[in-house]
Order: structure tokens, then C-alpha cells, then sequence
């Protein structure tokens, strides 16, 4: 009798209990997709995240292309002063942020707004997938686009050429729908760029399409021809108020903490060369003076400092006292991606290049310097247009010169002179172009890359060799290789994309749009 | 203190007065040779009530009737019953038990076992020999003293936690670590965040809550096979506690003190010969200063470690009760690093009517650690303090860490650098305070029914609930890279659970020439861990300066939820035992377990079976006089290892930075299975001369398959990592442990020697991981120039590195330019961490009143790396860059171009292979050791004849970790940065390696 209580006993135990276990296996600080259907949550609050996910941080930025781009150079001799700005790669991880962050979770985004028939945040996720992309491919080559979400094991990677084509006729489809939808307000609750503004987006794929046009006009001029006159048509972002910008959702910007925190970034010297010989007032906006005047003695009435990249750095402690960055960096809430200067740069490279509807080659340049001016709150910039006579100075690092100390290879000067070369206009619109984008430099480097401009100082220490690719002592590192995840675990697809890119899988091959033809017309 | 004692007492008092006196039994057991035996047990038979013999052999038991019969037993000797009728002297005299086993052994669940019969080994060590040489962490003390067990103490000071791993690590998932469970019932054991290459701190674990002097024996179930009824749980192993509980007709009153000192072995060895150049961070001049030298020794102080514990205990036939307190109080070699523990536990048990039987059991801990050492290069005080520029003016910095700043009109941190790797040592240790304190509560009930004289029902509830916070208060003005202008605050306060209860009928009976033991029982276990909240403030500037609270965080930093994950696991199972004769046992063994982990899976029910079989040789067969028993015993078995937490179908999570939610990429796991364990033990036992010697040998292999293994998805998927159930990995290995007594005492008093010795070696092989991606590395953790690699073929804690490139000829390439040393084109294997065998040999001698015990601990083979030699070097600050220096180059074996070079610049040569990402090959050292484990010198106070009031009364040295032997490696390669898996293998300035010596009292009223 006892036993057969003791057994009942025993049966209710257990008989009451894998019920709760799907509850048990969840963790209740997650969202479910069910409690994200509330206020569309499902389809619109990935945006955020997804959009801040395109810069990355210190070894994904500031050690990578905002130190090829010299805006930016670091006093820490990292890995033994053997490291990205010396061209022995240590930190390569772009890759991973696009996929990672914006590709998986927009790949989702997708599937959830075609099944609910949400056209405009399909197509918003779409645009926010061509604006990583058009990132990606320009740090490597080919990428990952056309074949992305096959289950297969070794997803290929698309061939540039074919990559831009695709992100044209994808900048297509997305404002076909945004024009259809121009009015529609779903997106205010997630858009914190435009505030939900369909118009601006559309605007905004109007100048992505500008921007990758001028990217490959010297590799498929007639495709970059159609391209480019297509957005100029269409109108791209023409004043600061239609400026694309990410909001940093409460963050420091990374550089800021890098540099005033971590004391691990301070200004180029190339920065040092080119705004102080040219005067420029935009200086103090980037910078903050040093308090050190031996350290200016060059040039004491503006003295800013910066450090060359690709420099030879004993010691972190050496070079802590150079210019930082402009403390208003600390406390700024958003970041830019694309703004109008960088459009006017683009019509006056167009007008040269001679595309219909781009205008008057000078009225874009000037245009674009006063856009940069009134975009970063700088004054003198009518005096700075007049001036056509100042010029880079040459650097000197008053740690270790002669070591480090570069003569400019740029004897670039402001005032437009229609009279000059195309070679030479086209010289000034891209330096002006680069000075703009501080804190926006991957462009930039697509540019340094494709047209030799601006005249940037080269490594002094050149570490690079055959592990990673040879950069000859007068050139520049040419693009970042595959990531080792794809060159372990994507072996065909990285064999693949190697053919494609026309080289070997190194930092001194070329990527499609830099054609190594020295005359860009 | 007093106080607490004398109300215990009188509690105590008060249960156990209702006992009759009536017959008063004395007299004196002794062994066949006429020596007393102390320590034999008298028990009345069919009560509870009972006593133990003293040091004379003597004992006095009070009956109720003249009929009573009193059964006398000890280890070793056959047991004796003898009937009182009216006798009040019984003098016994016991003898040998040829068979010398009928040791009685706890096994899976609580269940005593006579362990002559078991089909597997496990192996006991008795509460008297873990306190010989006190640490809070109980597991500590168990280091060499049984086979099989590889245990690493994390270099974080009193209190840390403890790395503890049973034949080799079987998973690539989780810490392959042992369930620890008190009287039979599973314990929390929840490991807080550890410390890696880049910072952290060790946040203890749920080991050290326990209170040693409660700790009767342990004894370790080895493998999966003694283990098989706690299912998945036990798949690692297991530690049963048992623990003290009062005796009837006795009532104890033990004090015992413990104060034990812990000083510096060793720092690493460094030069402060040269200086700094142009004031550069690394110390590379070439011409000899005179500077300070002893501020790395001066830094260092004398740690301490008082315990003091209380134990009550006593009962009648009714009811028997245990009572301790106990309380620790320590302070680190690292000054400002402070332990404290107070721990109660009280048990009883009561009996009501004659067949059930109900007993408790509640511990309370409290337990608070302030400053706990860290590792690794971020706010760590040794990094600033060993790399120091030997010119620069130490004493300053030291007695001036912080200074007046006018323009914030506050104290910030004076340091000659801003780095990230370093602050100044004392502005750390008295300006950023780190609090760990955790409260914890066990509570159990157990209640035995006698359905019949066969059959017994058991039932048990336990609920184990801990409350833990971890707390670092940075000062503004701390090191920039972790901490904004105001400070930071890093705070986090969470709670672990463990229900548990099962029930369990067993039955026990003899059939002529047959014997049966059957246990048929279920379980329910829910566990709760890491339920809380956090916050870090970070880099981010809070509000005001050097306040700490939730009202002070900035609007970017969000307080967080967090969650380590709720599993709730039950199980039905069933064992039975057959005895043939005394000879012949078969062991048949089988659980289901069901496990929330596996939820929608359609894997979440699933079945293990276990068998093993025993013959003893010396009772089926007539063998030489000298052996005295043989034994060989088998079994096999299957058990699934745990997998975890909400990875079937996790979902999406608000993030921690405000930019709205993070998608899940994880691809959900919905066919997600049980990694697998088979094992299969061998072994054999035999005892010879009476017993005087003996020894037990064990094989094993276990394999394990369908490791739960991350794989990152291939970037082109919509998934950025999935799991599989994949691949295999074999452990094999032998354990032998001897165990002789080389001198007998032939009368009490006489000299007699004990000696033990524990061998085990384990072979760890991956067999495969991942059959689709052959070559694919599984990367555990690297960092710095150190890579964890596994991958097929290898093994666990396979070392990775740069070695230097060479030629043909075996000389160093240098850079044909700079002349630095090049280094391989690729990480090559440098050597494994796990060592090729592990020896511990404990001997216990004993004179008269005194006794002398030591412990040599030996790990012969293996590898470790130190990131720590690498920087002093990379700084110039080690004695080898500066005897360099003075010899005026380094000696090398290298070529250049084409020019063969024989002395390198020491600068050009150590900045080349230290600092981070240098070259590992010359930071691989040996990690073999043999150390004085442990040594105790014990005087029993012969109390009659000093007349002192009390029962017993010894006294104490003792010593562990005292010296070393041998040792290769710059740190002691036996303490680790982290209980994790990862950081096994290597030292980043951690603390040094430490000796503990002191005294021990201990009085029993």
C-alpha cells in the first residue's frame, strides 16, 4: 500500500514538470519577436544599431583608413611599433562589422517587411545594406553581395565590376519605392537622420549614387557617366540641412575617446602640413592647440602639431603632447557620413569630366569650400578662396628630426585658376574634398587611391613585406587583404574573389576602381 | 564570541536532558597485538547511541538495559558485538580484518557503500587531513592527496577561486568541472568573472562559502561511472562532502585556531641597474645608475590568516546535533586586500517513532573580499610597479599616488605617464576599491523511513540561495583608458540559486549465497544563476566626481539586466548492486535525465546506462599468505555532459548603448543533443602483509562526442555564428596509488611511519572536432602572442606561438636591414600545459605525542608562457636585459644576410621578442615542479597527565607551498590568471607565488 503511495508520489513529481521548460530555457531580459511586432519594433529598431555599425572603432577606423588617410596618426608604437600604419597588417576587422551588424540583422529586417508587406522599411534596409557594402568593397575588392543568405558553405564573392553595377541597379528598386512612398511617416519613429523624411532618403540615394559614380570614373567612365548624370538629374544633397548624419544614440565619438582618453590618436602631419601652410580656418574646428610652444616653434602663430604616419615612435609618452582633436569632438551626437561639400566636390570633378547637368567646375569647388566652412563653423573662408599663394608646409618632428621630418610632396594652392590644367583643378577639388572629410575618411582614401590626390607624405617606416604585400618606399598601401576567418573557413570563395580582384590577396594590390593610370583624364 | 558559545550550549543542553542513565559500561579496546586503539567506535546496537574510544583505548558508554549489545568496530579489524548482562568492564580485543577492507565509502546520492564492492574507483580523504594546513577553499587543501585530480588555485589571493578538473578536460563547452555535493545533495557552484590578458579580477567561486572544519571526509568519484546517478551533473566527476553530525551519548565541544602567514616566494627577477632614455617608458639605457631598488619587494607585505572555529556537538538515541561557527579573517600579501568569512551551520537529526527519521541541515556565510588581486595589463598595480623606469624617483610616486590638482580642486593620480598598461600601484590599491561580498544560505530537510527492515525510503528538499555583489569604485583621476573624468563605477549584484529534492527507496537484502542493494529514485533540480543588475560607467563621464550610485550614472549608461541562465533537470533512475558470496559483484546502473537546456529539441529526454562487475580474487582463490586481498574490478558507462543555457532559440536583446536592439544572428540549434561520454575503467586493488601495504591501479578512457562546439558562420549566411554537435575527444589515463605503512607501531606511542602515494597521468587527444571543416582551429583564447589552439589531432592546452625563423644550419635569421631576430612565418606549436605525470607523496609519522606529516607535490612535464617576462623585457626592466647589458650584448647563434653573428644589442634583441606580439618561443618554460606541498608538526598535550580540563588538546606548525624543489618556470606554473578555460597556460602579472606557515590549536572539551 505505502509503496503504491510512494510511486503515486513519485509519477506527480515528474509529471508536472517538462511543461516549463521552454519557458525555463528563455531568458526573460530577451525580446521575442512577437513582443517587437508592438509599434513595428520588428522592422524598424534594428536601424539604430545597424547604422552606427558602419565605422567600427579603433583598429577597424583610426588604425586603418583614417591613419592611410593621414587625417589621423597614432604616438603609440603598437605591436612593437610593427602594426596597420606601419603596413604590416595586425588589425583587420571591417569585415566582420558589415556582416555581423548590418548584413545578418538587414537580412532579417528584409524577410520581416516583405512578409508584412512593409515596402519602405524593406527598401530602407536595403539602403542601409548598400551603404556597408559600398564601405566594405572599397577597404578589400570584391565582397560578398549577390550570393549573400545562401545556406551554401562557400558563398562567392562578387567581382566589382559586376558589385557596382548591382549597387546601381539596387539604389534603382529602393527609390522607386521611396518616390511611390514619399509621404510615408513609419519610419519617424526609428529614423533619428531625417526624422522619418522618405524625401531625404531618396535624396540620399541620389548622392550615394553620385559618390560611387565618381568612385570608378576612371575605370568604367561611360557607366559612371550614366550613373553620375542619373543623380545629378535626380538631385543629390546640395545643403548642410540634407547632410547625412548618424546619430552616436548618447556615445562618445570613438575617435574622441581614443584621442582624449586613450591618448592613442593625434593629428597627422600631413594635417599639420596642409592647414597650416594653407591657412585654413577649419584647423581649430579639428584640432586643439598644444600648450608646448617648442613644439611649434616652426610656425608658433598657429600651433597645432601633428605626428607623421607610417613614423618611426620609440615611445607612446614621446608624442602625447601633439595636437588632439577639438574637445567639442567629446560632446558631439552625431557623426557624418555624407554631406553637401562632399557632392559640390563631386559636381566639379563631374563638370571636368564633363557630365551633363554637373555645371561650372568653380562655382562647385567654391561651393564645396563654403559648404565645408559653414558645415564645420569655420569663418575667412571668401579670404581662403582669394588666396593663391600659401601652401603645405614642410613637417618637422621635433621629438626625433631628422627622423620622421618629410619635405610636402603638394605644392597645392587654394584659389581656383581656370586657367590650370584638369590635372591640376582636379588636384585642388580632391584636396579640398579630403580636408572636409575629417572624421568621414574612407572616401578619401578612394580617392587618394584612385586620382594620387592629395600629395600625401609617404611611410617613413615601411614595415611591410612578403607575408603581407610590398609597398614601395614612394607608394601607398592599395587595400586590406581577405579577413583570415574567409581565408580559413571560406577557402574556395577567398580563391575565388582572388581571381577577381586581379592580384594576389595583398595589401599592394590594386582594387578595380584604382587603375594605376597616373593622368586621371 | 564567548557569549554565542555559552548560548549554543545551553541549547544544547536543554535537547539532550531528558536521557536515562542506567548501566555505566567502561574498558579498553585493543588490537591483536595488545596496542589500545583510539578511535574505534562503540555502538549500542539498533540505537543511534554510541561513542569512540580515546587516545587509551578507553571508552564509556551509558546503556539503558543489560540486554543491549554493543558492537565495536574500526578500520582494519573485524567488527565485535559483545551483550552487556550486567557487565560494566568490557575489555575487547579486536582482530585483524585480513581482508583489511571493510571500509565503508559514501558513493553517488549519499549512499554508503562498503568499498570492497565497487565496480569503479574513487578515492577518500579524511576531514583531519584538510585541516592539517587550513585554507578558506577547502579544495586547496586538496592538492595531492588523491590521484586523478588536477586542481589550480587562481593567483587572486585568500578566497579565490580554484580551478578543479577530474581526468582531464572532456569538453570544449564549460569548465569540465566536478558537481561538489553535500551529504549526497548537489551545491551551487557558480565561478564569478575572471581575470584575462587585459584585466579583471578573479570574483571567487561557491567553494569557499563552505566551512572546512564541517568537512567529516571527502571522497572523489573519479569518472562518470561512480557518478552515473547524478546524470549529466556528475559526467565530470564528482566531490561528495560529508559532513560532521553530532553523536549520541556524546557531547563534543571542540576550539580550534588557526593563524597562518603567507609571504612572497619569489617576484620575477628584474634589474635596477638602468634607466630610461630622454624619459621614455621602457628602462633601455646603457650606462649603470644608482637607483632605487627594493620598492618592487617593499610593495609586497606579509599576508595573515586567523581562523577560528567552534564546533558543538552531541545527541542522545533521539536526537543528535552539530554546531559550528566559524570565523576568518585574512589580510593578502598585496596590501589593502582583506578576507573575511563568518560561516554557522547547525544539523540535526531526530528520530520519531522508530522509523522515520528527520533530519536538517542550515549553513550560513557570509563572506566579504576587498581588493582582491587582478592579472592581466589593465588596472593592475604590478604592471606599473615591475616596469617602472629604474631612474625615476619611486618613493616619491609612492608616498605622493595622489596629488592636489587646483584647476579641479580635488586629488587625481600623480604618475610620470599616461598609459594604458599602467597607473601608479598605490593610487590602485587605495583609490579604486574593489568589494566582493556574498551571502549564502543552505537549507535542507531529510527524512528516512524503514518501510521494512529491507526496504527504506529516503526524501530530501535542499534550497541553496547566494547573494553576491561586485563592486569597483574607480577614483576620478584613475588610468583614462578605463575610466572617465569622474570615475567610474563598476557594479553588479546578482543572485544563484539551487533547488533541489529528490527521492530515493533502497533496498538492501541477502538471499543465501546472494546479496541485493537496489536504489530507485528521482530528482528535481532547478538552478538560477547570475539573476541581477549591473552597471559600468566606464570611460563615460558620470555626473559628479567620486560618487557612486545609480543617481550619478550618465543618460549613455544603462543599468542592465543580466542573466546567466535558468536549467531545471530531472531524472529517474535506478541501480542495483548483486553480490555473489562475498566475491562477485555486479553493479547494473541506469538514469534518464530530462533537461530544459534541450527544450524543442526532441532531445530533452534521454537515457544513460552504466554496468561494472567486481570479483575479489583473494575470496574466490587460495593465495600466498602475504597478500591479504586482491581485487579487479570493471565497468562501463554512458552519460550525457550538459549543454547550456537558452542556445536552442535565443531572441533578441535591447542593447546596452541606447541604438536600439541587437538581432540575434545566432542560427537557432533546434536539433541541439547532449554531448556524449562513454567511459570505460579498469582497475585493481591488492593489499599485502596484513594490509601493511597496498596499492590500486586504475585505466581509464573516456571519449566524448558531439562536442557542443561556436562555429562562426560562413559571412555570406544570414547567421553570424551556429552550433554543431561535433567531434571527439579521448582522455586516457592511469592512477595508481600506494598506500604502506613501512613502520608499525607495536605498542601506542611506538614509532610509526604512514606513507601514501598518488601517481596519475592523463592523455587528452582530439580525435576530430569538425568533419566538414577538417582543418578548422577552435581558438580558445589568444592573446598576446600566447594562441590556444585546438583542432584535430592535438590536444587540450596545446601551446601556439611565434618561434624565431631559421635556417638550415639552426641559426637565427636577423632582418637583413635592422638586424632584429624574424620570427616564424606562422604560429607553431610550442608544447602543452597538461603535464605527463602528477605525483603527490604524503607521509605521516608519529612518535609518543608528537606526529609529523609532509606533502611533496610533483607535476613532471608540460609547458606554460609568461606574457610577464616578455614585457619586462620589451621595458629593459628584467635582470636578464640588464646582465645584457653588462656583458655587453647578447649572446646568439643568428645570421645576417650572409654574415653569421654571434652577440646581438640587447635592446635591439629584447624589444624585438618582448612587448606584446614579440616572439613566444623564448616565454615557453617547462612547467615542471616539485614542491613541499605541505608540512605539519603536530604535539598532543597528554591532558590527564597535566591535569587539564579537558578531553583532548594539540598544538600545531604547520606550513604549504614552503619550498620548491624544482622549478623551471619564472611564476608557479600551478597558479593560474583564471578558473576559465582559456588562461591556463599562462601568467600575465599575476601575483607571485606565495608560502603559508603558521600554527594550528585545537581543543576538544
Amino acid at each position: 500500500m505505502k509503496i503504491v503511495i510512494y510511486t503515486m508520489m513519485i509519477a506527480l513529481f515528474l509529471g508536472a514538470c517538462t511543461g516549463q521548460f521552454e519557458e525555463a530555457n528563455k531568458n526573460p531580459y530577451q525580446v521575442s519577436g512577437e513582443s517587437l511586432n508592438q509599434d513595428f519594433n520588428n522592422v524598424g529598431a534594428y536601424f539604430s544599431s545597424m547604422l552606427s555599425s558602419f565605422y567600427g572603432d579603433q583598429v577597424e577606423e583610426n588604425l586603418v583608413y583614417e591613419s592611410f588617410t593621414r587625417h589621423m596618426a597614432t604616438p603609440t608604437p603598437f605591436v612593437g611599433g610593427v602594426n596597420n600604419t606601419t603596413y604590416y597588417i595586425r588589425w583587420n576587422s571591417n569585415w566582420g562589422l558589415c556582416y555581423g551588424s548590418v548584413m545578418s540583422p538587414s537580412h532579417q529586417v528584409i524577410k520581416i517587411a516583405k512578409a508584412g508587406k512593409y515596402d519602405v522599411f524593406e527598401s530602407w534596409a536595403k539602403l542601409v545594406r548598400v551603404l556597408s557594402v559600398s564601405r566594405l568593397t572599397a577597404i578589400h575588392g570584391p565582397v560578398i553581395y549577390s550570393n549573400y543568405g545562401s545556406t551554401s558553405n562557400d558563398i562567392l564573392y562578387d567581382k566589382e565590376s559586376v558589385l557596382y553595377t548591382s549597387l546601381f541597379s539596387q539604389l534603382d528598386s529602393i527609390n522607386t519605392v521611396f518616390k511611390a512612398n514619399a509621404t510615408y511617416a513609419g519610419l519617424k519613429n526609428f529614423d533619428k537622420s531625417y526624422g522619418g523624411d522618405v524625401t531625404k532618403w531618396s535624396k540620399l540615394v541620389n548622392s550615394m549614387r553620385l559618390r560611387l559614380a565618381i568612385r570608378i570614373s576612371k575605370v568604367a567612365p561611360a557607366l559612371a557617366k550614366t550613373q553620375g548624370e542619373k543623380a545629378i538629374a535626380d538631385g543629390v544633397i546640395l545643403n548642410n540641412s540634407d547632410n547625412f548624419l548618424i546619430n552616436l544614440n548618447g556615445n562618445i565619438l570613438p575617435l574622441a575617446r581614443i584621442c582624449n582618453q586613450w591618448d592613442d590618436t593625434r593629428m597627422d602631419a600631413a594635417m599639420e602640413s596642409f592647414l597650416v601652410g594653407l591657412k585654413d580656418g577649419r584647423i581649430s574646428k579639428f584640432f586643439a592647440p598644444v600648450s608646448n610652444t617648442a613644439l611649434v616653434s616652426d610656425h608658433p602663430d598657429m600651433p597645432y602639431k601633428g605626428i607623421r604616419n607610417g613614423a618611426t615612435l620609440t615611445d607612446k609618452s614621446l608624442r602625447v603632447s601633439f595636437s588632439k582633436v577639438n574637445e567639442g569632438f567629446n560632446t558631439v551626437t552625431t557623426r557624418r557620413f555624407l554631406t553637401a561639400a562632399e557632392m559640390y566636390f563631386d559636381l566639379a570633378e563631374a563638370s571636368l569630366r564633363g557630365w551633363a547637368g554637373a555645371g561650372v567646375a568653380q562655382t562647385n569647388y567654391e561651393n564645396g569650400v563654403k559648404s565645408s566652412f559653414a558645415d564645420w563653423g569655420a569663418a575667412g573662408v571668401d579670404g581662403y578662396l582669394a588666396d593663391n599663394t600659401s601652401k603645405p608646409l614642410n613637417y618637422k618632428d621635433p621629438v626625433s628630426s631628422p627622423v620622421n621630418d618629410f619635405i610636402s610632396r603638394s605644392t597645392v594652392t587654394i584659389q581656383w585658376n581656370e586657367g590650370d590644367s584638369n590635372e591640376l583643378k582636379l588636384e585642388k577639388i580632391i584636396t579640398q574634398k579630403w580636408i572636409d572629410c575629417f572624421t568621414n575618411t574612407l572616401e578619401s582614401w578612394c580617392d587618394q587611391r584612385r586620382t594620387g590626390y592629395p600629395k600625401l607624405p609617404y611611410n617613413y617606416e615601411n614595415d611591410s613585406n612578403a607575408d603581407w604585400g610590398v609597398i614601395a618606399p614612394n607608394d601607398f598601401i592599395k587595400r586590406m587583404p581577405f579577413v583570415d576567418a574567409e581565408r580559413t573557413g571560406n577557402k574556395a570563395a577567398v580563391a575565388d574573389a582572388t581571381t577577381k580582384l586581379g592580384g594576389p590577396d595583398l595589401i599592394s594590390t590594386r582594387l578595380w576602381f584604382d587603375t594605376g593610370v597616373v593622368s586621371n583624364f | 564570541m564567548k557569549k554565542r558559545i555559552f548560548l549554543i550550549l545551553i541549547v544544547l543542553f536543554a535537547l539532550f536532558g531528558s536521557a536515562i542513565a542506567q548501566i555505566k559500561v567502561t574498558g579498553i579496546i585493543n588490537d591483536p597485538d595488545g596496542a589500545s586503539i583510539p578511535g574505534a567506535s562503540v555502538i549500542v546496537k539498533g540505537t543511534t547511541l554510541g561513542t569512540t574510544s580515546d587516545m587509551d583505548g578507553k571508552y564509556t558508554l551509558t546503556v539503558n538495559s543489560s540486554k543491549a549489545v554493543l558492537q565495536f568496530s574500526f578500520v582494519g579489524m573485524k567488527p565485535v558485538d559483545e551483550v552487556v548482562n550486567g557487565r560494566t568492564t568490557i575489555n575487547v580485543k579486536m582482530e585483524s580484518d585480513n581482508v583489511g577492507l571493510n571500509e565503508v565509502v559514501v558513493t553517488a546520492l549519499g549512499i554508503q557503500r562498503d568499498k570492497k564492492t565497487l565496480t569503479y574507483a574513487s578515492q577518500q580523504v579524511s576531514g583531519d587531513e584538510m585541516l592539517k594546513a587550513k585554507d578558506p577553499n577547502f579544495m586547496n587543501a586538496l592538492s595531492g592527496k588523491t590521484a586523478g585530480l588536477d586542481i589550480k588555485q587562481t593567483s587572486s589571493g585568500v578566497g579565490g577561486s580554484t580551478r578543479v578538473v577530474l581526468r582531464g578536460s572532456k569538453s570544449l563547452n564549460g569548465l569540465s568541472s566536478p558537481l561538489y555535493v553535500i551529504d549526497g545533495v548537489p551545491m551551487a557552484n557558480n565561478t564569478g568573472g575572471q581575470a584575462g590578458m587585459w584585466g579583471g579580477t578573479d570574483q571567487g567561486d561557491g567553494l569557499s562559502q563552505m566551512n572546512p572544519d564541517d568537512i567529516e571526509s571527502i571522497n572523489i568519484l573519479k569518472g562518470s561511472n561512480a557518478a552515473v546517478l547524478y546524470g549529466s551533473q556528475g559526467a565530470n566527476g564528482v566531490v561528495m562532502i560529508t559532513t560532521k553530525k553530532g553523536k549520541a551519548g556524546k557531547t563534543d565541544v571542540t576550539f580550534s585556531s588557526s593563524t597562518l602567514f603567507e609571504s612572497v616566494i619569489a617576484t620575477p627577477e628584474l634589474q635596477f641597474d638602468y634607466g630610461s632614455v630622454n624619459g621614455a617608458l621602457g628602462s633601455w639605457a646603457t650606462t649603470k645608475g644608482n637607483y632605487q631598488r627594493n620598492y618592487v619587494k617593499d610593495f609586497f607585505q606579509t599576508g595573515s590568516n586567523l581562523t577560528n572555529s567552534v564546533t558543538v556537538s552531541g545527541g542522545n538515541d533521539k536526537t543528535t546535533a552539530y554546531f559550528s561557527y566559524s570565523n576568518n579573517s585574512a589580510k593578502g600579501i598585496q596590501p589593502t586586500n582583506k578576507y573575511q568569512k563568518n560561516n554557522l551551520t547547525f544539523r540535526s537529526s531526530t528520530k520519531l517513532g522508530d522509523k522515520l527519521t528527520v533530519s536538517t541541515n542550515v549553513m550560513l556565510t557570509e563572506e566579504q573580499t576587498n581588493n582582491r588581486p587582478g592579472a592581466g595589463y589593465y588596472l593592475n598595480p604590478l604592471t606599473g610597479l615591475y616596469l617602472f623606469p629604474r631612474d625615476r624617483d619611486f618613493a616619491s610616486y609612492k608616498e605622493n599616488y595622489a596629488v592636489f590638482n587646483k584647476d579641479r580642486n580635488m586629488d587625481l593620480q600623480n604618475w610620470f605617464v599616461t598609459d594604458d598598461k599602467q597607473s601608479n600601484p598605490y593610487w590602485i590599491i587605495n583609490k579604486q576599491p574593489k568589494t566582493d561580498i556574498t551571502k549564502r544560505a543552505i537549507a535542507s530537510i531529510t527524512l528516512d523511513y524503514d518501510i521494512s527492515k529491507s526496504i527504506k525510503f529516503k526524501a530530501r528538499g535542499n534550497y541553496d540561495y547566494a547573494v553576491k555583489s561586485n563592486e569597483e569604485r574607480d577614483a576620478a583621476g584613475s588610468n583614462n583608458t578605463n575610466v572617465g573624468k569622474n570615475g567610474a563605477w563598476n557594479y553588479k549584484k546578482y543572485d544563484d540559486q539551487l533547488k533541489y529534492a529528490d527521492g530515493l527507496f533502497t533496498f538492501d537484502k541477502k538471499f543465501s549465497n546472494f546479496s541485493v542493494n537496489g536504489i530507485l529514485g528521482v530528482s528535481y533540480q532547478e538552478t538560477i544563476y547570475g539573476k541581477g543588475e549591473q552597471v559600468n560607467t566606464g570611460t563615460n563621464a558620470m555626473l559628479y566626481p567620486n560618487e557612486y550610485s545609480f543617481q550619478n550614472i550618465p543618460s549613455n549608461v544603462r543599468v542592465q539586466s543580466i542573466y546567466g541562465g535558468r536549467v531545471i533537470k530531472e531524472g529517474v533512475f535506478a541501480n542495483a548492486q548483486i553480490g555473489y558470496k562475498d566475491m562477485l559483484y555486479l553493479d547494473l546502473s541506469g538514469r534518464n535525465d530530462w533537461s530544459s537546456t534541450l527544450t524543442s529539441t526532441g532531445n530533452d529526454s534521454y537515457f544513460y546506462p552504466s554496468f561494472g562487475l567486481t570479483g575479489i580474487i583473494s575470496q574466490m582463490v587460495t593465495l600466498p599468505d602475504f597478500i591479504s586481498f586482491a581485487k579487479v574490478r570493471g565497468s562501463h558507462s554512458i552519460v550525457g555532459n550538459d549543454v547550456p543555457f537558452n542556445v536552442v532559440n535565443p531572441q533578441n536583446s535591447i542593447n546596452g548603448t541606447g541604438s536600439g536592439i541587437d538581432m540575434n544572428t545566432q542560427r537557432p540549434f533546434t536539433n541541439l543533443k547532449p554531448e556524449m561520454l562513454t567511459s570505460d575503467e579498469l582497475g585493481t586493488e591488492w593489499k599485502f602483509l596484513k594490509g601493511r601495504i597496498g596499492f590500486d591501479l586504475t585505466y581509464y578512457n573516456i571519449k566524448s562526442e558531439n562536442q557542443f562546439l561556436t562555429i562562426p558562420a560562413p559571412s555570406g549566411q544570414q547567421w553570424t555564428y551556429y552550433y554543431v554537435n561535433a567531434g571527439e575527444i579521448v582522455n586516457k589515463g592511469f592512477e595508481i596509488t600506494v598506500d604502506a605503512q613501512p613502520v608499525k607501531a607495536a605498542n601506542a606511542g611506538d614509532f610509526d611511519w604512514k606513507t601514501n602515494i598518488n601517481f596519475s597521468t592523463n592523455k587528452n587527444k582530439v580525435v576530430s572536432l569538425i568533419p566538414e571543416f577538417a582543418d578548422r582551429k577552435v581558438d580558445l583564447g589568444s592573446s598576446e602572442g600566447y594562441y590556444n589552439y585546438i583542432k584535430a589531432g592535438g590536444s587540450f592546452g596545446d601551446l601556439y606561438g611565434y618561434k624565431f625563423a631559421r635556417n638550415a644550419a639552426g641559426q637565427i635569421i636577423l632582418d637583413p636591414t635592422s638586424g632584429k631576430p624574424t620570427k616564424s612565418a606562422d604560429v607553431e606549436f610550442l608544447g602543452n600545459l597538461e603535464p605527463d605525470f602528477t605525483l603527490g607523496w604524503n607521509n605521516n609519522f608519529n612518535y609518543k605525542n608528537f606526529s609529523l606529516s609532509f606533502l611533496i607535490n610533483a607535476k613532471i612535464g608540460g609547458h606554460v608562457y609568461s606574457q610577464t617576462e616578455a614585457m619586462l623585457d620589451g621595458y629593459g626592466v628584467s635582470k636578464r636585459s640588464g646582465d645584457a647589458r653588462t656583458a655587453g650584448g647578447v649572446v646568439i647563434n643568428a645570421i645576417q644576410g650572409t654574415t653569421a653573428v654571434t652577440k646581438i644589442d640587447p635592446f635591439l634583441y629584447y624589444t624585438a621578442i618582448g612587448d606584446r606580439n614579440g616572439i613566444a618561443e623564448p616565454y615557453i618554460y617547462d612547467r615542471t615542479n616539485i614542491r613541499l606541498g605541505q608540512l605539519a608538526f603536530t604535539y598532543d598535550l597528554n591532558v590527564a597527565k597535566l591535569k587539564l580540563p579537558v578531553k583532548s588538546a594539540s598544538f600545531s606548525l604547520v606550513g604549504r607551498n614552503l619550498f620548491f624543489f624544482y622549478k623551471k618556470a619564472p611564476y608557479d606554473p600551478e597558479l593560474t590568471m583564471s578558473s576559465s578555460l582559456q588562461s591556463q597556460a599562462v601568467d600575465n602579472f599575476s601575483l607571485p607565488s606565495t608560502r603559508t606557515y603558521g600554527f594550528n590549536l585545537k581543543i576538544s572539551f
